[in-house]
């Protein structure tokens, strides 16, 4: 089961769109941080089951929080939410260790269809 | 200018973050339309908005340039409900370094042509679709649509020949979105910058705000 959801951007205009595409009803405990630094400490704190992350953040990338989560946590689940959608960015966050990639602005029907798959995904990795 | 009027034209910081937010949107379009032509990686940077008066802006663009010995410039202006300009500056040696991306093989064949023509040409059709894919997603997003002025193009200027002090209307303030980029290869580097006066101001705020219901 999805229980906690971090939310990595450095607009909180960005997380609050993600979050309103997010159901209401499934009782999430959400967490959010303003770029990766903040995210990785997050992250360690939380242990959360899904992490959205954006990618052009100051201070640190979003490559480089993923490169520093996955390095703590091979099983971590980080879906890439971003503008960037280049084939060379996309190839490299999932080189990255990153689950899948999400282009923005995000739709509230693929929101859904990813919480499924990334919680078929948790079950089958226990 | 009555008060009610300064008050429709104030724009929030909440409306700015949601411009900021597309924006980003916008430029990383750009960046993977431009990315689909050359192949390289546009590494994007976070990026700024600015209110200000219209007459601070040659200094504002001087400021961010200045590590540039000379720049090459992309100007397009834009129109519909959200009207303005699109001022694409380039670092020295951009041009030259892009018709090096853009070509392949045959370029020695090509370079034998004068240079400076293609140069200015292969700054044009860059910024040409950098330009019209950002601009045209930030229109899109907020349910508009413009037309564009074919695109100018000033190569290898001194900065003070390129931008004037008398280059835009004194009167007006301008909301300065700004987002720099680099390539991965080659060494090239720049700014965007969309310059909105007050204007599109009233129009803005309510496309912000009819952007951001969607999600709440």
């Amino acid at each position: 089961m999805i229980k906690s959801i971090l939310i990595v951007d450095d607009s909180p205009i960005a997380r609050k769109m993600l979050k309103s595409c997010l159901p209401k009803d499934r009782g999430y405990e959400f967490y959010e941080a303003g770029d990766g630094k903040e995210g990785c400490e997050k992250y360690t704190q939380i242990r959360p089951d899904i992490t959205f992350m954006d990618l052009t953040m100051p201070v640190m990338t979003g490559y480089e929080a993923i490169e520093e989560i996955v390095k703590n946590d091979k099983n971590a689940l980080i879906i890439v939410v971003t503008a960037d959608v280049q084939m060379k960015a996309i190839k490299r966050v999932l080189d990255l260790g990153a689950y899948m990639v999400l282009k923005k602005p995000l739709k509230r029907e693929e929101i859904q269809s990813v919480l499924l798959k990334a919680q078929d995904t948790l079950q089958k990795t226990g | 200018m009555d008060i009610e009027a300064q008050s429709t034209n104030h724009i929030t910081d909440e409306e700015l973050a949601i411009l900021q937010e597309i924006m980003n949107i916008a430029f990383g379009q750009s960046a993977s339309d431009l990315a689909e032509v050359i192949d390289t990686h546009v590494l994007l940077a976070v990026p700024f908005i600015k209110v200000m008066k219209v007459t601070e802006l040659p200094g504002y663009i001087k400021e961010q340039v200045k590590e540039y010995k000379q720049i090459s410039i992309v100007e397009q202006k834009f129109w519909g409900k959200f009207k303005g300009d699109a001022l694409l500056v380039f670092s020295s040696g951009s041009g030259k370094a892009l018709i090096n991306l853009l070509q392949s093989d045959d370029r020695r064949g090509m370079e034998a042509g004068p240079i400076d023509i293609l140069e200015r040409e292969t700054l044009m059709e860059v910024g040409n679709i950098l330009i019209g894919a950002c601009v045209g997603k930030l229109a899109e997003l907020l349910r508009d649509v413009v037309t564009y002025t074919p695109p100018l193009v000033m190569v290898e200027k001194e900065y003070e020949e390129a931008i004037s002090s008398g280059y835009y209307d004194h009167e007006k303030t301008a909301i300065v979105l700004k987002t720099d980029f680099r390539f991965e290869s080659g060494n090239v580097s720049g700014f965007l910058f969309l310059v909105t006066s007050n204007e599109s101001i009233k129009w803005l705020r309510d496309a912000l705000q009819r952007f951001i219901e969607q999600y709440e």
